[in-house]
């Protein structure tokens, strides 16, 4: 009896596992949406409202879900409160909330770019950099959902199978 | 120095500046900071460097050099980490900073259609700090009041940057704001508006004045002066109008209006003295139109004390030496007499006499004009 229930864990978790790794295939093309959408707000903020950027920050990351507005608002504290440059603000801010996305290192090498000249030149500069992130985000998207379309079913088969599998071999 | 200022330095050079002597930190004027260069600051006594432990030298021999990364550091924060918001700033060369302290900065700059856009690469800081020196105007401000009618005067105030216009700008503007206090007694306050273009003459933080302008004192922040002069007078009705550094053609145009209008006009402007400004295109204009009733040109602060001379409408010197309790360089009128600074050898009596004297040339001068003009008198 209790090798059974073990037996039924075994294959719970393996689910679960399963489940997990294709959730975060399928979260990852609507987060790199969701991204562009708030760098297009803070194209905006920037271009027409030439908000300043800790406040601009701020603001994205209240109307933001998480864990992208954790990105922004970690990003807005350390420019106000620790006086930091904004470039190690981003670096510090993308370090700490990359782990809670579904997105990879890809994405993180773009965000970490743009944060190399956010602030620090002109509108138009700004824009352009802006609206480079945004293309190359975008460009990520389909091959993101490729992946999604690939593996999501699989990765869900696979943890229900690896489950059964290791606890029909201990059974 | 104000904590304002020592937050916005990158740490290192904070550092370094934190260290020095409370009395030279207490009398600091500007901080310059140039890339690879020595770290200088300069006081009422001169210029000086600065090490990275605060010593001070008059070489530059030791002296800590600011680095790329401090500069980088100093224009993000400088900026608020949004250089893009400063455009205007950046064409212009400097950036208002919380406050009031100007910081005047150089590097390169680029070009559209030959007028400058931007300015990249900034290596160049002067941090100007600035303060408030309740009582700067006392020496000048009984000649700025028609001893008769209690008007005031037209009035400009001219001297070379950093001599103190725009301090003694903001001091008369609280003064007649509190209702001044002369040899005469106490005049009423005056409604007075206030045009602050650079934010430097109230420092406003979020629209509200930082520096004490006086009770009866509006303040319109960040707008250009020749259409702040026109918006002041439609919507405050103000009794004294004071704008800062006044050279564009249309500021000329915003005083002439402002002064037919029955405002008021305290203004100042850059030059070494009356000859400059009258040489001066827009403001050579508004001299021979005899638009402003005093000059009041600020000499260099020395260790003595600083020249100030009070110059009628025609550019003739009234009082020289005013504040130092001294006489200035050149102890003789342009008419020969010699001249008697209030503060130094004339006693009131002697100074009142001075007054109705010089009144009364100036009526018989005005009367010979207009007959030159072919007017009645």
């Amino acid at each position: 009896m209790l090798k059974f229930a073990g037996a039924l864990l075994l294959v719970a978790a393996g689910t679960l596992l399963g489940w997990m790794n294709a959730g975060r295939l399928a979260e990852r093309p609507a987060q790199i949406r969701r991204l562009v959408r708030l760098l297009s707000q803070l194209e905006t903020d920037i271009a027409y409202g030439l908000t300043p950027l800790p406040e601009a920050l701020g603001r994205i990351g209240r109307q933001a879900s998480e864990p992208l507005a954790s990105l922004f608002r970690s990003a807005a504290v350390r420019l106000e409160r620790d006086g930091m440059a904004v470039s190690d603000a981003w670096r510090a801010a993308l370090e700490g909330v990359w782990e809670l996305t579904a997105m990879k290192n890809a994405e993180k090498e773009i965000m970490l770019s743009l944060g190399n000249t956010l602030g620090a030149t002109d509108r138009d500069d700004q824009v352009r950099h802006l609206r480079l992130a945004v293309k190359q985000l975008e460009s990520l998207e389909p091959e993101a959902a490729e992946e999604q379309r690939r593996y999501e079913k699989m990765w869900k088969s696979l943890g229900l199978l690896g489950g059964a599998l290791v606890a029909v071999i201990l059974y | 120095m104000p904590e304002s200022v020592l937050g916005l330095l990158p740490a290192a050079i904070a550092a370094g500046l934190a260290r020095l002597p409370g009395e030279v930190l207490g009398g600091l004027e500007e901080i310059r900071i140039r890339e690879g260069r020595p770290l200088e600051i300069v006081t009422a006594l001169g210029s000086r460097f600065v090490s990275a432990s605060g010593e001070l030298s008059a070489s530059p021999a030791g002296a800590y050099r600011p680095t790329r990364d401090d500069c980088v550091r100093l224009l993000d924060r400088l900026s608020n980490h949004s250089l893009y918001a400063l455009e205007e700033e950046l064409r212009r060369g400097y950036i208002t900073v919380r406050g009031g302290h100007r910081v005047g900065i150089a590097g390169r700059a680029v070009l559209e259609r030959g007028a400058v856009r931007h300015l990249r690469d900034v290596t160049c800081f002067n941090v100007r700090i600035a303060r408030e020196v309740p009582g700067a105007a006392a020496p000048v401000l009984p000649h700025l009041i028609d001893p008769a009618t209690g008007m005031v005067r037209h009035a400009l105030i001219v001297s070379p940057p950093g001599c103190g216009k725009t301090t003694m700008l903001r001091d008369l503007a609280r003064q007649l704001s509190y209702g001044p206090e002369t040899g005469r007694g106490r005049w009423e306050g005056r409604r007075v508006s206030i045009v602050d273009e650079r934010s430097e003459l109230a420092a406003c933080v979020g629209g509200v004045p930082a520096f004490d302008v006086g009770p009866r004192t509006d303040v319109l922040d960040a707008c250009p002066k020749a259409e702040g002069m026109m918006m002041m007078i439609r919507a405050m009705s103000p009794e004294v109008l004071v704008v800062d550094e006044i050279g564009r053609p249309e500021d000329a145009a915003g005083i002439r209006e402002a002064m037919l209008s029955g405002v008021r006009v305290l203004a100042s402007a850059h030059g070494g003295g009356f000859a400059d400004v009258a040489a001066r295109p827009v403001l050579g204009e508004l001299v021979r139109e005899r638009r402003f009733d005093r000059y009041v040109v600020l000499g260099r602060r020395t260790a003595g004390g600083q020249r100030i001379d009070v110059l009628d409408e025609q550019g003739r010197l009234l009082t020289a030496g005013v504040g130092t309790g001294r006489t200035g360089a050149d102890g003789e009128r342009r008419d020969g007499r010699p001249a008697g600074g209030i503060a130094g050898t004339g006693g009131r009596r002697r100074a009142d006499a001075d007054v109705r004297e010089r009144a009364d040339a100036e009526a018989r001068e005005r009367s010979a004009l207009r007959r030159e003009a072919g007017l009645p008198c």
